[in-house]
C-alpha cells in the first residue's frame, strides 16, 4: 500500500528540492536504491546462507573426519566416501528407500488419478469427496502417525480386529519384517494422496468440453472417452506427478521415525534415516555427510531425468 | 507493525508523529529489552540464573515440576528455567551441541551410562565437591558402585539421583492364582530358568492370557537391556578392548537367548510385542506379568489394581538388575560465571536432596539419607524392589554404550533375532558381529 501512495509522490520530492549535485556518492546510492538487487537481497540472503553455505560446507566435511561435538576435522581425502560405498548397511537402506519408492509412488498416481477421475465424473457430493480425499495431507506428520498407530497396534487395533472377524490371524503390522515397510507405505499412500488427486483434478477440469463433444459425436462411451480423451490429456500431469512424487519418497524420514525407527532389524531404515543415525546419534559428521553427497547424487539423476523429460516435451 | 494503527491521532499542534521506521525501531528495542530482562542479563539483579535440561516426560515430569517447586521454596533467589525435551537419541544430540557451541544450560541430566562419551570429549565441567558440601551433598551419601562411576581421571562429572532398574510388575491376584506368591505375598519359584518359564507359563493359564509380556521390538533399548542383565547374572564377563575384537562370552551368551525363546515361545508369551503393546497387554489384564524398567510405576499404579512388583529374580547364578542413573552434570560453557556455576551446584544438591518425590516416582534415590529415610522405607510397592538398586548391572563403560546409544539400538536387534528371527545361535552370531564392529571403532568424539 505505501508503494501505491508513495510512488506518486516522488515526482512532487523532487520539484520541491533543487535537483541533487552531481555527486558520485549519491548517485551511487540511487542507483543501489533502484536495483532489482535491494529486492532480491533478502532472498539471495537467505538462499546463501540457508542453503548455499551448507551445501559448500557440507561437501567439505564429507572430505574430513570432523565429530559432531567438534572434535576431528582432519582431512582424510576420499576416505569417507570408500568407506560408505563398501558399508553394508548403506546399501540396504538405500535398497530399502527404493522399495519404499516403488510401493508407494505407483499407488499414489494410480489411486489419485482414479479418485479424481471418479470425482470429475460427477459422483454426487462433490465438495465432500474433495474435501475427504484432500484432508488427510493437510495434517501435520505427528497426527497422521498417531491415529495410525492405534490402527496397527497387534492386539486391538482395528486392522487386527477386522482380520479376526474374518477369521483371519492379525498380522503383526509394525513387528514383522515382511510387513512393516508395507504398514509405512500405505500410511504414506492414505496421508498424501491428495495433492496428487488435487493436480489431477485440476488437470481434468482443464480438458476442452468440446473433445468430449467430439467424442461423443463419433458415437464415443464413456470408456472410450477415458481412453481416448482424458488419458491422453492428462499425459502431462502425470509425468510430474510421477517425478514429484518419485523425489518425495525418496527423501522419506518422518512418518518411518515416528512409527518405527527403522525398525524391525533394519526392514524400514531408510537411507536418509541412516545419514541421521551415524551423523547425529553416533557423532560421526563427517562420514555422514559424505554418505549424503552419494545420495544428492542419485537424487539428481533423477532431477535430471525430469528436466530431459520436460525439455523432450516441449521440444 | 500493528502499533501503526492503534495509535491515537496526534493533537493538532504537536510535534509531527513519529516515523513509520523510528517506531518500528522504538518497538525493536523495547522487544530486544524486554528479552534481555527475561533471560536475566540486566547486570546487578543479584539473582543467580540455572538453566536446567531434562528428558522426563509423563509422570516423571510431573515429579520433577513437584521437586522445582520444592527448591525453589527453598532457595528464591535461584532462577530456575527448566526444559523438558524428548527421551532417547535427540536429546543427546540436542546436549552435546550445546555443549560444543558453549551455551549450553547450566546443568542437565545424563544417564549414568553416557558419562564415558561425554567426560572425555570436554562436553562436561566437573563438579566442585567443597562447593557441593557447602550446600549439604557429600561423596559418602551415595552407594559407592554408582559413584565410582561419576569419576573420571580423578574428576567428579555426575552426581547421581537414582538408580532405574528393570523389574517385574505383577497381578498379585493373578500370581496367586498360578501359586507364585508365598506367605507373605512375594513372588517365590522364579529362581531358575526352569522356575521361571514354569512360571510364566502357571501365569497364562491362571490369567487366561499371556504369562510375561515384555515389549522390544522397533525399541532403541528394551533387548539389550533385559539381554545384559541375564549375561551378567551368569557371572560372564564381557572385554571390549580398544580396537577390538569384543570378548563376549557365546556360551553364557546362548544360555540367555535360548532361556529367553522359552519363555517368550509365541504360545504363552508373545515373542514380538512393541513397548507401548507389552505395557497396554498387562495394564489392561491380558497378561499376568510385565519386565520392564520401574520408570512405568506411576502409570501401572493408576491402571493396575492390584500391582506387585519385585526385583528381578536371580535365574542364573548371581543376582543382578540392569540400572541406569539419572545423573545431573555440568554442560562445558564457553564463558562459565562463577555465580551462575556456584548456583548450579546449589541447585543440584537441592534436587538431590528433595529426591523422596522422586522415589515416589518408582526411581530408588541414590542420596543415601533420602533412600534410608523412614518416608522412602514406607512406600510402597517402592521398597519391595528397593533391593535391586544394591546390585546394578550398569552398561559396559566405553565411550559408544548407554542410554539413547547407536550402539544400544544396533545390539537390541539380537534380542528380535533369537526370539522371533533365526533363532538363539543366530542371535549370539549376530550380537558376536556387531559387539567387533563396535569394538573396532575410534571414538569420534574423543580428544
Amino acid at each position: 500500500m505505501s508503494a501505491l501512495t508513495g510512488s506518486p509522490a516522488r515526482p512532487d520530492t523532487g520539484a520541491e528540492h533543487p535537483p541533487d549535485p552531481p555527486g558520485a556518492l549519491t548517485r551511487g546510492r540511487r542507483r543501489f536504491a533502484d536495483s532489482p538487487l535491494v529486492f532480491l537481497l533478502p532472498f539471495l540472503l537467505v538462499y546463501g546462507v540457508f542453503l548455499l553455505w551448507p551445501l559448500v560446507s557440507g561437501l567439505w566435511m564429507s572430505f574430513t573426519d570432523i565429530a559432531l561435538n567438534g572434535a576431528g576435522g582432519a582431512f582424510v581425502g576420499l576416505e569417507n566416501y570408500a568407506e560408505a560405498l563398501g558399508d553394508p548397511l548403506v546399501w540396504r537402506t538405500l535398497g530399502n528407500t527404493v522399495l519404499f519408492t516403488l510401493i508407494t509412488t505407483v499407488p499414489l498416481v494410480v489411486v489419485a488419478l482414479a479418485m479424481s477421475v471418479l470425482v470429475h465424473t460427477g459422483l454426487p457430493g462433490q465438495w465432500l469427496w474433495r474435501l475427504s480425499f484432500f484432508l488427510p495431507f493437510l495434517l501435520p506428520v505427528a497426527t497422521v502417525v498417531l491415529v495410525w498407530n492405534f490402527l496397527y497396534v497387534e492386539d486391538f487395533g482395528l486392522f487386527n480386529s477386522v482380520l479376526g472377524l474374518f477369521g483371519m490371524e492379525g498380522l503383526g503390522w509394525l513387528t514383522d519384517e515382511g510387513v512393516a515397510m508395507w504398514s509405512v507405505a500405505l500410511t504414506t499412500v492414505w496421508w498424501t494422496v491428495g495433492f496428487n488427486f488435487l493436480l489431477y483434478l485440476a488437470a481434468l477440469q482443464s480438458v476442452p468440453a468440446h473433445l468430449y463433444e467430439a467424442a461423443a459425436l463419433d458415437g464415443a462411451g464413456a470408456w472410450a472417452r477415458l481412453r481416448y480423451v482424458t488419458l491422453p490429456q492428462l499425459r502431462g500431469t502425470t509425468v510430474v506427478v510421477l517425478l514429484l512424487q518419485m523425489l518425495a519418497s525418496l527423501k522419506v524420514f518422518d512418518q518411518i521415525y515416528l512409527l518405527t525407527g527403522g525398525g524391525p532389524g533394519d526392514s524400514t531404515r531408510s537411507l536418509l534415516l541412516y545419514i541421521y543415525d551415524v551423523g547425529f546419534t553416533g557423532y560421526r559428521f563427517g562420514y555422514g555427510a559424505a554418505v549424503s553427497y552419494l545420495f544428492l547424487v542419485l537424487v539428481l539423476g533423477v532431477a535430471a531425468f525430469q528436466l530431459w523429460i520436460s525439455a523432450r516435451r516441449r521440444g | 507493525m500493528s502499533l501503526i494503527p492503534r495509535r491515537p491521532p496526534p493533537p493538532a499542534g504537536s510535534a509531527p508523529p513519529p516515523s513509520r521506521r523510528g517506531m518500528l525501531l522504538g518497538a525493536g528495542a523495547l522487544a530486544l529489552g524486554s528479552a534481555l530482562g527475561a533471560t536475566g542479563c540486566s547486570p546487578g539483579s543479584g539473582d543467580a540464573q540455572v538453566r536446567f535440561w531434562s528428558l522426563f516426560q509423563g509422570g516423571d515430569g510431573a515429579r520433577v515440576e513437584t521437586m522445582l517447586e520444592a527448591v525453589h521454596e527453598q532457595a528464591p533467589h535461584l532462577r530456575v528455567t527448566s526444559s523438558t525435551l524428548a527421551w532417547g537419541p535427540p536429546y543427546y544430540t540436542k546436549l552435546a551441541v550445546a555443549s560444543v557451541g558453549g551455551r549450553a544450560p547450566e546443568t542437565a541430566i545424563l544417564h549414568m551410562s553416557r558419562l564415558p562419551g561425554y567426560a572425555p570429549g570436554g562436553l562436561l565441567q566437573p563438579f566442585d565437591l567443597d562447593l557441593l558440601a557447602e550446600f549439604g551433598v557429600t561423596a559418602e551419601d551415595f552407594v559407592p558402585d554408582l559413584w565410582d562411576r561419576c569419576i573420571h581421571d580423578g574428576a567428579t562429572y555426575a552426581i547421581p539421583m537414582d538408580t532405574h532398574p528393570v523389574v517385574l510388575f505383577y497381578d498379585t491376584g493373578t500370581a496367586d492364582r498360578a501359586g507364585l506368591l508365598d506367605g507373605d505375598g512375594r513372588l517365590t519359584g522364579m529362581d531358575s530358568p526352569e522356575g521361571f518359564v514354569e512360571a510364566s507359563r502357571a501365569l497364562a493359564e491362571a490369567g487366561g492370557g499371556g504369562g510375561v509380556s515384555f515389549g522390544h521390538v522397533n525399541d532403541d533399548s528394551q533387548g539389550w537391556r533385559l539381554f545384559w542383565m541375564l549375561y551378567n547374572q551368569t557371572g560372564a564377563s564381557l572385554e571390549l578392548p580398544e580396537g577390538g575384537p569384543a570378548g563376549l562370552d557365546r556360551e553364557a551368551a546362548l544360555r540367555v537367548f535360548e532361556f529367553l525363546a522359552e519363555v517368550f515361545d509365541g504360545q504363552t508369551s508373545e515373542p514380538n510385542q512393541a513397548y507401548p503393546t507389552a505395557l497396554a497387554a498387562f495394564a489392561s489384564g491380558r497378561s499376568g506379568m510385565l519386565i520392564s524398567g520401574e520408570w512405568e510405576l506411576p502409570y501401572l499404579m493408576d491402571h493396575v489394581e492390584d500391582l506387585g512388583a519385585a526385583p528381578f529374580p536371580t535365574v542364573f547364578e548371581q543376582p543382578g538388575s540392569y540400572a541406569d542413573s539419572h545423573a545431573f552434570v555440568l554442560p562445558r560453557q564457553g564463558d562459565p560465571d562463577p555465580e551462575r556455576v556456584r548456583a548450579a551446584h546449589e541447585f543440584v544438591a537441592l534436587m538431590v536432596r528433595n529426591s523422596l518425590t522422586w522415589g515416589e516416582a518408582g526411581h530408588i534415590p541414590a542420596y543415601s539419607p533420602v533412600a534410608q529415610s523412614p518416608e522412602y522405607q514406607a512406600l510402597t510397592p517402592q521398597s519391595d524392589y528397593a533391593v535391586a538398586g544394591e546390585t546394578p548391572v550398569l552398561d559396559p563403560e566405553v565411550w559408544f554404550a548407554g542410554a539413547g546409544s547407536q550402539f544400544h539400538t544396533d545390539v537390541s536387534q539380537a534380542l528380535r533375532i533369537a526370539l522371533t528371527g533365526n533363532g538363539p545361535e543366530a542371535a549370539v552370531e549376530e550380537l558376536g558381529l556387531t559387539l567387533d564392529s563396535w569394538a573396532a571403532r575410534t571414538d569420534p568424539g574423543g580428544a
